[in-house]
C-alpha cells in the first residue's frame, strides 16, 4: 500500500485555507520594533554624504544603520558584487555607488511603522549622478560607463560553444532561418510581498524569520556580511507565500540580521519586524533576465538541422545574482533538445542600471526555448514540413552528443512527450510522417456565429530543461531520519532543511518520509525549515527539490532501517545525497557535462487572435510532461496549471517597463498580472511517468518544465491565427495590431 | 505619507464650514479610494481631509419614469452596477461601474469620487455624457447645475471652486439605446485604455439623437461632436458607421503613456465606436 503515487491532501492545506497558518508578516514577538529600509531611488549615481541627523532626532527613532555599520558590506551568490548598504565608509571598494533605484542605502529602526517611513524621508543623502546605462548592447561596448570600475567591462560572465564546422555546414544548408529574438523582463508578483522578524535568539543566535527558498545560503550570506561564524546565525521559514525564484537572492535578511545584532549590541535586544509594500518589492528584487538572442539555424530540404549559429545577450541588471548560472542554461537551451552536429554559440551576462536580473521558474530557459522552438517553427514553414515531423527527425535521444559534446543523461524522453502531446492535439503518425487532420476534434470548434475578425490559431514546442544545479555545483541534499517504537516503528521523525515554497513539498516529503521508513503517513513527523540543527538540503529551485529532498529522505531511511534491523532504539541516520558529477563549460568550445537529469515537455496551444483589437486569447492548452514518477498526481497538475498561468502572463500581459533605469510599471495597476479571465480556458495536463534513472524511485523534477515550451507554443498558433511571427512579446494588443500593421 | 487631520461632519453646513476654515490643502473625499492612493504616493499633500459619508444628501438613488434618475454622488459603483432599475434603465451606466475595478473597490469608491477626481479614463463619464447627465453643486452661497459634459477642465481639475460640493447627478428619463465599450490589455480589472458610451435614438430607421462619448483620448471626456453630426438625421449604413468612427478617432487628442500611445488609442476608439455603432443599429433592427 505504497503510498506513492496518491494524491495525498496538503498538510498545510487546512491552516492556510482556515487563516491560521503564519506567514513572516503575521509574526509578531513582544516589544518588537519596526524596521523599514531606504532605497536609492535613483539608477546610478555616487553617494557623497549621507545626512542621518534629522532622522535620529525623532523621538521614537531607535536606530539607523549605513554602509559603516556592515563589517562585510558585500553579497551576491555568483559574485560578491552586491553593496548590503550603499554608501560611504565600508571598506568594500565602490560601495558608495548606487547601481539600481532599490540599492539599499539606510536601514531605520523605530517604535513605529509610521516613524520608520518618516525617518527615512528625513534621510539626507547627497548623489553625484553618474551616466544611465540601461541597454545591454551599449553596455558591451568598450567605451561604455563602467558599472564597477575596478572590472575592465560591463560584460561580467560570457560562454562559448563550439561544436564541428559552422560556416561549412551552412554553406550547404537548404534552408537558413535568421532572426533576433528579444524576451522581456518578468516580476514574480508573489503572493506574499517579502516581510520577516530579525532577533536574537535564546541560544544567542542572530536570527531572522523570513520567507526564502534555501535556508543555509540566506545564512552564509548573513553571516559573510556580518563576519560571524555559521554556527551564530539562524535562519528560519514560516509559512512562504510563493517563491518562484523571487526569493532566491537576498532582499531583507541582511538588513534584518544586521539591525537585531548591531542593535543588540547597543545593549538592546528586540525583535525587528519588516513588510514590504508590493511596490518595495517589485523594486526591491530581482526579475527576470530580458534577453536578445541573435539566431541562424540551418537544415537540409530533408528536415535535417545541420547548423546553429546563436549570439545570446542576457540583460544582468546591477549585479550579478544567479545570472552567470541562468546564462548557462540559456546558452546550452537555445538550440533546443535536438541533434545539431555544427553548433556555435556566444553568449554575454551585461551590468546595466536596470533591476537585478536573477532567478525565476525556468532560469534561462524559457528565454533559450523560446529562441530555439520558434527557430524550429519557422524551419517547418520554410521546408513546407509539419513542425512535429520536424521536430521528430531531430529529436535528441540517449544517445545523441548535443551542443556540449556529450550526451544526455540516459532515458531521454523528448519523442515520447512530443508523440503524447501530438496525438493528443490531433496529429497521426502516417505514412508521410506526422500530420495534423482537418477533422481534429481539438481544439474544440466554435458553436454558434463566428466573427470575421476572431482568427483561430495553434501552435506547438517541445523542451527540456536540467534539475538540479549545473555546471559543476557540489549538488547535495541532506536528511535525517529517526525511527522510534520497541517491535515495531511507531513513530518516524524527518528532519530536512528543504523550503515549501507553496509547492507542496512538505506534503511530498511526508509521503516520500513514510514510504522510505515502510510506515503509514500519519507516523511520520517532520522538523522543517530552520537551518538550527539541520544540514544544507539546498535550494527550493530548479525544479530539484522531490528529486533532491527524494534522494535524501531515500537514503536516510534506507540507513535508519538498516540500524533499526541491528536493534538500535530509537535508529537515528543521516545521508547526505549527492548525484552524479557535473562539469562546467570549457573556455572556448563550451565541452561539459552540464547536468545528471532533465525533464522533458511538449505542449499544443490554440489561440483566438482579434485582428481589430489586438487581443490574444489562449483557448486551450495541452501539456505533456514525463515527471518520471508522480509522487502526488493532483501536485503534478496543480504545477502544470500553474506554470501555464505564468506562462500566459510573461507571454500575452506582463509588460515590465523600465526607461532609463527607472521603473514605469511599480505597482500592479501598471504591471498587469493575469486574472481568471485571462487565463486558458482549459488545460489537459498528460503525466508521463519514464523513471529517471537515478531520480528516486524514478522521480524526475517538474515544476519548470511545462514553463518553457508555452511563450513560443503561443507565438506559434498567432503566427497560424493571423500570418505574423512575433519575435519580441508580451503581445499585448498594441504590440499585435503594430505586428498586423494596423498602428 | 504627511499626518493630516481628518474630519467627518454630521450635516452639509458644518462639512461647508470646514473647508473655508481651513487653507486650500483641504480636500472633500467619499469613497476615498483614488485620494489614498494619491497621499500615499505624496501626489497630494494635505493637511485636512473631510469625510463626505455621513451627510444624508449626498445620499440615495430614485428613478421615476417622468423625470428619469437622481443619484446621490455617495452612491457606490457597487450600488450603480446591482442596483435593478438602474440595470434596467441605464445599462450603458450599470455596465461601465461593475467593469471599474474589483468587488472590493466598488464597493468603497462612488459616483461623485469618480467625477471628481477627474481622471481622462473615468469610466463613468463617457456613459454620463452620453446620457445627458446633470450635476447638481452646492456651497454654502447656494447651488447650481452643470452638464456633466462641461464638469471637465483637465486631467484632476473640474469646474467645483473652493468649498464646493457634487451633491447629486441627474439622468434625463432613458431614451434611446445606450452601450458602453471599454479596451483594456488585460479581461478584467484593469483601467480604460480608451472607452466610448453611445446613446442612440432611432425613428423608422433614421438616426433621430446620437451622442458619442469617449473617455481616455484627451485630457477630458469628450463627445465626439463631429462623429454625430456625421450621422445626424440618416440611416446608418456601413459606410457611415466606418466614417463616423474615423471622424471620431480624428476628434480625440490622445497621449502616449505606459497604457498605450497615441496612435494605438486613436485606432481603438475608431474599433469600438464602429462595433459600437453596428451594434447598436442591429439592436434598432431586430426591433
Amino acid at each position: 500500500m505504497s503510498l506513492l503515487g496518491k494524491s495525498l491532501t496538503r498538510i498545510d492545506a487546512l491552516g492556510k485555507v482556515t487563516g491560521e497558518t503564519l506567514y513572516p508578516g503575521d509574526i509578531n514577538m513582544p516589544d518588537q520594533a519596526y524596521m523599514k529600509i531606504l532605497f536609492a531611488g535613483r539608477p546610478h549615481a555616487i553617494i557623497k554624504t549621507i545626512d542621518t541627523s534629522a532622522a535620529e532626532a525623532l523621538d521614537a527613532v531607535i536606530a539607523v544603520f549605513l554602509a559603516k555599520d556592515v563589517p562585510v558590506n558585500e553579497y551576491g551568490m555568483m559574485l560578491k558584487d552586491q553593496p548590503v548598504l550603499c554608501g560611504p565608509g565600508s571598506e568594500k571598494p565602490f560601495a558608495e555607488r548606487v547601481r539600481f533605484v532599490g540599492d539599499q542605502v539606510a536601514v531605520v529602526v523605530a517604535e513605529s511603522v509610521a516613524i520608520a517611513a518618516q525617518a527615512c524621508e528625513l534621510i539626507q543623502v547627497e548623489f553625484a549622478d553618474l551616466p544611465v546605462v540601461s541597454d545591454p548592447l551599449v553596455s558591451m561596448q568598450e567605451d561604455a560607463e563602467l558599472l564597477f570600475p575596478d572590472k575592465e567591462s560591463n560584460v561580467f560572465i560570457d560562454y562559448h560553444i563550439l561544436r564541428g564546422d559552422v560556416e561549412k555546414a551552412f554553406a550547404e544548408a537548404d534552408v537558413v532561418v535568421e532572426s533576433e529574438y528579444r524576451t522581456p523582463a518578468q516580476e514574480h508578483a508573489f503572493l506574499a510581498p517579502e516581510s520577516g522578524l530579525g532577533y536574537i535568539d535564546e541560544d544567542g543566535r542572530v536570527t531572522v524569520a523570513v520567507a526564502g527558498q534555501w535556508a543555509h545560503e540566506e545564512q552564509d550570506a548573513i553571516a559573510h556580511a556580518l563576519g560571524l561564524p555559521l554556527d551564530e546565525v539562524r535562519v528560519i521559514h514560516p509559512a512562504i507565500g510563493g517563491a518562484f525564484g523571487g526569493r532566491e537572492d537576498m532582499s531583507i535578511q541582511i538588513a534584518l540580521a544586521l539591525a537585531a545584532w548591531r542593535l543588540q549590541q547597543r545593549g538592546i535586544n528586540r525583535p525587528i519586524k519588516i513588510i514590504w509594500s508590493r511596490e518595495e518589492s517589485i523594486i526591491g528584487h530581482h526579475k527576470r533576465h530580458p534577453y536578445i538572442i541573435r539566431s541562424r539555424w540551418g537544415a537540409t530540404k530533408d528536415g535535417d538541422i545541420t547548423a546553429a549559429d546563436v549570439e545570446v545577450i542576457a540583460d544582468g541588471g546591477a549585479y550579478a545574482c544567479t545570472s552567470t548560472k541562468v546564462l548557462g542554461n540559456a546558452t546550452l537551451m537555445c538550440t533546443g533538445p535536438y541533434d545539431i552536429p555544427n553548433v556555435k554559440v556566444d553568449s554575454y551576462g551585461v551590468y546595466t542600471n536596470n533591476i537585478p536580473s536573477g532567478a525565476f521558474r525556468g532560469f534561462g530557459g524559457p528565454q533559450g526555448a523560446f529562441a530555439a522552438e520558434t527557430q524550429m517553427n519557422k524551419l517547418a514553414q520554410e521546408l513546407g514540413m509539419d513542425p512535429v515531423e520536424l521536430r521528430m527527425r531531430n529529436v535528441a535521444q540517449d544517445d545523441t552528443v548535443m551542443s556540449t559534446n556529450s550526451t544526455l543523461p540516459k532515458g531521454v524522453t523528448l519523442d515520447k512527450v512530443i508523440e503524447s502531446c501530438a496525438l493528443a492535439a490531433g496529429w497521426n503518425n502516417g505514412i508521410a510522417g506526422w500530420q495534423r487532420s482537418g477533422e481534429s476534434a481539438w481544439p474544440p470548434k466554435i458553436t454558434g456565429k463566428t466573427k470575421n475578425h476572431i482568427k483561430r490559431g495553434i501552435g506547438f514546442a517541445a523542451a527540456f530543461k536540467n534539475i538540479g544545479f549545473s555546471f559543476g555545483y557540489p549538488e547535495r541534499s541532506w536528511a535525517k531520519i529517526e525511527l522510534h517504537g520497541e517491535t515495531e516503528i511507531e513513530k518516524v521523525v524527518l528532519h530536512h532543511a528543504g523550503s515549501d515554497v507553496g509547492q507542496g513539498a512538505h506534503t511530498v516529503f511526508k509521503q516520500m518520509a513514510a514510504e522510505a521508513a515502510g510506515v503509514p503517513v500519519d507516523k511520520v513527523e517532520m522538523r522543517l525549515a530552520d537551518s538550527a540543527g539541520k544540514e544544507d538540503s539546498g535550494s527550493a529551485s530548479a525544479s530539484r527539490m522531490t528529486f533532491m529532498a527524494g534522494n535524501s529522505i531515500k537514503g536516510a531511511g534506507e540507513a535508519a532501517l538498516e540500524k533499526w534491523r541491528n536493534e538500535e532504539r530509537p535508529a537515528i541516520a543521516e545521508f547526505t545525497y549527492r548525484p552524479p558529477a557535473t562539469t562546467p563549460f570549457a573556455p572556448k568550445t563550451g565541452e561539459s557535462n552540464p547536468n545528471f537529469a532533465y525533464g522533458y515537455v511538449a505542449e499544443a496551444v490554440a489561440v483566438e487572435v482579434d485582428v481589430e483589437t489586438g487581443h490574444v486569447n489562449i483557448l486551450d492548452v495541452i501539456c505533456a510532461n514525463d515527471v518520471g514518477k508522480a509522487i502526488n498526481p493532483q501536485q503534478i497538475t496543480g504545477q502544470i496549471e500553474g506554470a501555464v498561468v505564468q506562462a500566459s502572463g510573461y507571454t500575452i500581459l506582463e509588460n515590465f517597463v523600465q526607461q532609463d533605469g527607472i521603473v514605469k510599471t511599480p505597482h500592479l495597476s501598471t504591471y498587469l498580472i493575469p486574472t481568471v479571465l485571462d487565463v486558458p480556458d482549459r488545460v489537459e495536463s498528460i503525466i508521463l511517468e519514464y523513471p529517471d534513472e537515478v531520480g528516486p524511485w524514478g522521480v524526475r523534477g517538474m515544476a519548470e518544465m511545462p514553463y518553457l515550451p508555452f511563450a513560443p507554443a503561443v507565438i506559434a498558433a498567432v503566427k497560424d491565427a493571423i500570418g505574423v511571427w512575433f519575435d519580441e512579446f508580451p503581445l499585448t494588443p498594441e504590440r499585435v495590431l503594430r505586428g498586423l500593421g494596423e498602428i | 505619507m504627511k499626518p493630516f487631520e481628518h474630519h467627518s461632519p454630521n450635516s452639509l453646513e458644518q462639512a461647508f464650514d470646514l473647508i473655508t476654515q481651513d487653507d486650500n490643502n483641504s480636500y472633500y473625499y467619499a469613497g476615498g479610494t483614488d485620494i489614498n492612493l494619491q497621499l500615499k504616493s505624496g501626489i497630494l499633500a494635505a493637511e485636512s481631509l473631510i469625510s463626505l459619508k455621513n451627510l444624508s444628501e449626498l445620499k440615495g438613488i430614485e428613478y421615476k419614469e417622468n423625470n428619469g434618475l437622481k443619484l446621490g454622488a455617495l452612491t457606490t459603483l457597487r450600488e450603480l452596477q446591482r442596483t435593478k432599475t438602474i440595470y434596467n434603465h441605464y445599462p450603458a451606466l450599470s455596465q461601465a461601474a461593475g467593469l471599474m475595478a474589483s468587488e472590493q473597490i466598488r464597493s468603497f469608491a462612488t459616483l461623485g469620487g469618480n467625477l471628481c477626481n477627474a481622471a481622462p479614463s473615468a469610466d463613468l463619464a463617457p456613459p454620463l455624457i452620453a446620457l445627458g447627465a446633470i450635476a447638481t453643486i452646492s456651497s454654502k452661497f447656494g447651488e447650481h447645475k452643470v452638464p456633466i459634459e462641461d464638469f471637465f477642465l483637465g486631467p484632476g481639475e473640474t469646474v467645483l471652486e473652493e468649498g464646493e460640493i457634487l451633491m447629486q447627478i441627474t439622468v434625463p428619463p432613458p431614451n434611446g439605446e445606450t452601450l458602453f465599450i471599454k479596451h483594456t490589455p488585460r479581461m478584467f480589472m484593469d483601467i480604460s485604455v480608451v472607452c466610448i458610451a453611445i446613446r442612440l435614438l432611432m425613428n423608422n430607421g433614421i438616426c433621430n439623437e446620437i451622442r458619442i462619448a469617449l473617455g481616455a483620448v484627451a485630457p477630458v471626456p469628450l463627445r465626439a461632436v463631429n462623429a454625430e453630426a456625421e450621422l445626424a438625421a440618416q440611416p446608418f449604413s456601413s459606410n457611415n458607421i466606418s466614417r463616423a468612427a474615423q471622424i471620431a478617432a480624428e476628434e480625440c487628442s490622445p497621449i502616449n503613456d505606459i497604457r498605450g500611445t497615441a496612435a494605438y488609442r486613436r485606432r481603438m476608439i475608431e474599433v469600438l465606436v464602429r462595433r459600437g455603432l453596428s451594434s447598436l443599429n442591429e439592436n434598432y433592427s431586430k426591433v
